[in-house]
């Protein structure tokens, strides 16, 4: 099982025969009957939305939790902030950078407890209202951790952690879910549509690229580009910056620079009250989707890998048969070379036995090429693998000699090296 | 063992490539995202002498220097005296920013300033965190052996059934998870960070491994760090194997409830049986050869396969 698995939520799209990495949404590369027929785990719709609801139950509970332990200590943020504030102004003849530094440090601090120095304090939202603690707590679950808030408490933390350790499951069994479902209804979509072009008769992976083409396509349009347009025009963003907070939220990364919904305060417009939900449940539903195309693009890795380790692999198997070749070839030349040479030493040495016989020299060696003898000299050409090695190991270095463990083949060993007897096998050669 | 070698080999490119393409992303954003950050930390530093000239201050003018000392600081550039010393974006940050985008984890502590860098962002994402996948999923079939197959023939062996032999190794592992990468480092973190408690930390190493990433508390973050560079680096290698062993914890746990039939219970996808993906990992191992692969290289690179091992598939789901 790939370890980026069904309880993560990035990866929970997975629904069936798993590849290497995290799946793909299957509809798109299987015939989607198949899919209908052969799985019994996808979830049933029922499960879904009794899943579904028991996460919102689960974040409400959360949101309350994160309000009752953040709340009072924001407040105490907010009337100190104040007062320092005040403070300054009154003494605010002849400003020394000291103070200035003070002032900042507070303002710096007030900030990171989410506190907004500026602008009157009556009619600012809390950070932790209902609503946005159930979005931070929908960020903590979604692992996106945006950070424009975070608890400050210890007790607020210690909550955060355990809240976390149980969510991240629960979301992702709801996100695989959803996954499910989404790719059931775009399956039956694709089934009519690849019906269509089967009439065209096109071949079969055409209508794989096709349908992953409109799969990337569409999906793209009503994740990405929809809600980025609507991003846009709400929360007053450039078209990059929107499209940008749509790919730091769904891909989990969740930096916080831009957040959707965090322009609270006097410039509220009516329907922000069900704007963050549905900011939410485009967050749910578009990380399902983003899942399913972060482990295509995983996929196509993968497929690359394969595809580049086959082609390897060819390579590596015609290499292999070339060098089998290659030295088949070799040992059969130095067996026909070797064969050549022992001929050559045997003539060598009827000649030395002939030239001994009439100087009156006992030769006392075995002049016999016994086999093990033959061996040694076969072995003698195996070590040195190029051709001129052949004519070095001939000529008399004594220090080869020794190494090879003296070459006593027909009285070639150092103690009976005789430089005539030598030249003469050298000419003969 | 030549093969077992080179597939470790293999492995250990893939790791450095996947160190190159961080190296890439950093040495990108720290050229990209530099320049503009210089230009915003001269306006605030004109913003505040042109304050320190005035000797009677207006509301009307604290307010407005307020509003950009907050936007300033919301990108992450500071105007205290001792902060003009340490770029954001330079190169060790720069690396640290890009792990914390392709693992998902997303500080925000750092964040792209310029348009460019925004645009380069999404591109680096979309491709990165796919790949970190990858590279995860490789580096933990390659655990799995000695860190799951091994114990569990061990427990074996030494007579306990194979189902609550499982529980028992995953109850094991946690805790040995548990200590490592959570109270060891909360504990290194709270001396080497001058403001954060033992809880503090906890909380860090919690919520950057779930790769949350909230960006409240951030190693390094605080001026005059000593061996800034090092000390990130090892945050970072730190992050990662972190993020490696909490997927196999998961992966067990997994494969844990699979076994005891948790999963059929929720009508979820089960852990498919490992024979079609083990047959094909990601790294190369030997036994993609066209070659026979001798049994103990095998045994090796596909831990599930051989029948000798005890496997999640042998125990019986009775």
């Amino acid at each position: 099982m790939a370890a980026p698995d069904l309880l993560d939520p990035k990866s929970a799209a997975h629904n069936s025969k798993p590849r290497l990495s995290f799946s793909a949404k299957p509809v798109v590369l299987n015939t989607p009957e198949d899919e209908c027929d052969t799985r019994p785990t996808v979830m049933r719709w029922k499960t879904v939305s009794a899943i579904f609801f028991l996460v919102v139950l689960y974040l409400i509970i959360g949101a309350t939790v994160f309000r009752a332990l953040e709340q009072p200590q924001e407040s105490l943020q907010k009337l100190a902030i104040l007062t320092e504030k005040l403070d300054f102004l009154t003494t605010h003849a002849c400003v020394n950078s000291s103070e200035l530094e003070d002032l900042i440090k507070q303002v710096v601090s007030a900030v990171r407890a989410g506190v907004n120095p500026s602008g009157n304090s009556s009619n600012q939202t809390s950070l932790w209202d209902l609503s946005s603690s159930f979005f931070f707590a929908g960020t903590v679950i979604t692992t996106i951790g945006f950070g424009n808030i975070s608890p400050h408490t210890e007790g607020g933390r210690i909550f955060c952690i355990i809240y976390a350790l149980l969510g991240i499951p629960l979301f992702g069994f709801l996100l695989a879910g959803v996954g499910d479902q989404l790719g059931t209804i775009f399956g039956k979509g694709i089934a009519k549509v690849e019906k269509m072009i089967v009439k065209w008769k096109v071949s079969q992976t055409k209508i794989r690229v096709i349908s992953t083409l409109i799969f990337i396509l569409f999906g793209c349009l009503l994740f990405v580009a929809l809600p980025a347009v609507i991003f846009k025009h709400i929360e007053g963003w450039s078209t990059l910056e929107s499209i940008y907070f749509v790919v730091i939220t769904l891909t989990t990364i969740g930096f916080g620079d831009f957040v959707a919904g965090e322009k609270g305060g006097t410039e509220s417009p009516e329907y922000l009250d069900y704007y963050k939900p549905v900011v939410w449940f485009w967050i749910l539903v578009g990380l399902a989707y983003f899942a399913a195309v972060l482990s295509m693009i995983g996929d196509w890795f993968r497929v690359i890998s394969k595809k580049t380790k086959e082609e390897v692999g060819e390579f590596r198997a015609h290499a292999a048969e070339w060098t089998a070749n290659v030295s088949a070839e070799f040992k059969e030349t130095r067996r026909r070379l070797s064969v050549d040479i022992y001929d050559k030493f045997q003539r060598a040495a009827s000649i030395k036995r002939k030239l001994s016989s009439e100087l009156g020299i006992n030769a006392s060696l075995n002049q016999e090429m016994t086999p093990g003898k033959r061996t040694l000299s076969a072995n003698l050409f195996d070590d040195k693998e190029a051709f001129p090695g052949l004519s070095l190991s001939l000529t008399p270095a004594p220090g080869t000699l020794a190494r090879n463990g003296s070459l006593y083949l027909n009285g070639l060993s150092p103690d009976y090296a005789d430089r005539r007897e030598l030249a003469v096998i050298e000419n003969l050669k | 063992m030549r093969s077992a070698a080179k597939s470790w080999l293999l492995l250990a490119g893939f790791v450095l490539f996947y160190v190159v393409y961080l190296l890439f992303g950093a040495l990108v954003f720290s050229s990209i995202e530099r320049p503009v950050e210089d230009e915003l930390r001269r306006d605030v530093e004109a913003l505040k002498r042109d304050f320190l000239n005035q000797s009677c201050v207006s509301a009307a003018a604290l307010e407005l220097f307020l509003a950009k000392v907050l936007a300033a600081n919301k990108h992450g550039v500071s105007v205290l005296r001792n902060a003009s010393l340490s770029s954001n974006w330079d190169l060790a940050s720069s690396m640290f920013f890009a792990n914390t985008l392709v693992t998902t984890v997303g500080y925000g502590q750092t964040a792209p300033l310029s348009d460019t860098g925004k645009a380069f962002s999404i591109l680096y994402a979309l491709i990165g965190v796919p790949f970190t996948m990858l590279v995860l999923t490789a580096c933990i079939q390659r655990l799995v052996h000695p860190l799951v197959l091994t114990p569990l023939s061990f427990l074996q062996r030494s007579g306990m059934e194979p189902r609550p032999a499982t529980v028992v190794h995953f109850l094991l592992l946690m805790v040995l998870v548990v200590l490592c990468f959570f109270m060891v480092p909360a504990a290194i973190f709270s001396a080497l960070e001058v403001s954060w408690s033992f809880l503090d930390g906890i909380y860090f190493c919690f919520i950057s491994l779930c790769t949350i990433g909230l960006g409240d508390f951030v190693p390094g973050a605080q001026q005059g760090q000593k061996y800034r560079t090092l000390y990130q680096i090892t945050v970072m290698v730190y992050l990662f194997t972190g993020l490696m062993m909490m997927y196999l914890l998961l992966r067990t746990f997994h494969r844990m409830a699979d076994l005891h039939g948790l999963t059929a219970f929720f009508q979820l996808p089960r852990c498919e049986e490992d024979q079609d993906e083990d047959q094909e990992p990601i790294v190369e191992s030997a036994h993609e050869d066209r070659t026979l692969p001798d049994p103990a290289e095998k045994a090796a690179s596909e831990p599930l396969e051989p029948a000798s091992q005890p496997t999640y598939n042998t125990i019986n789901k009775g």
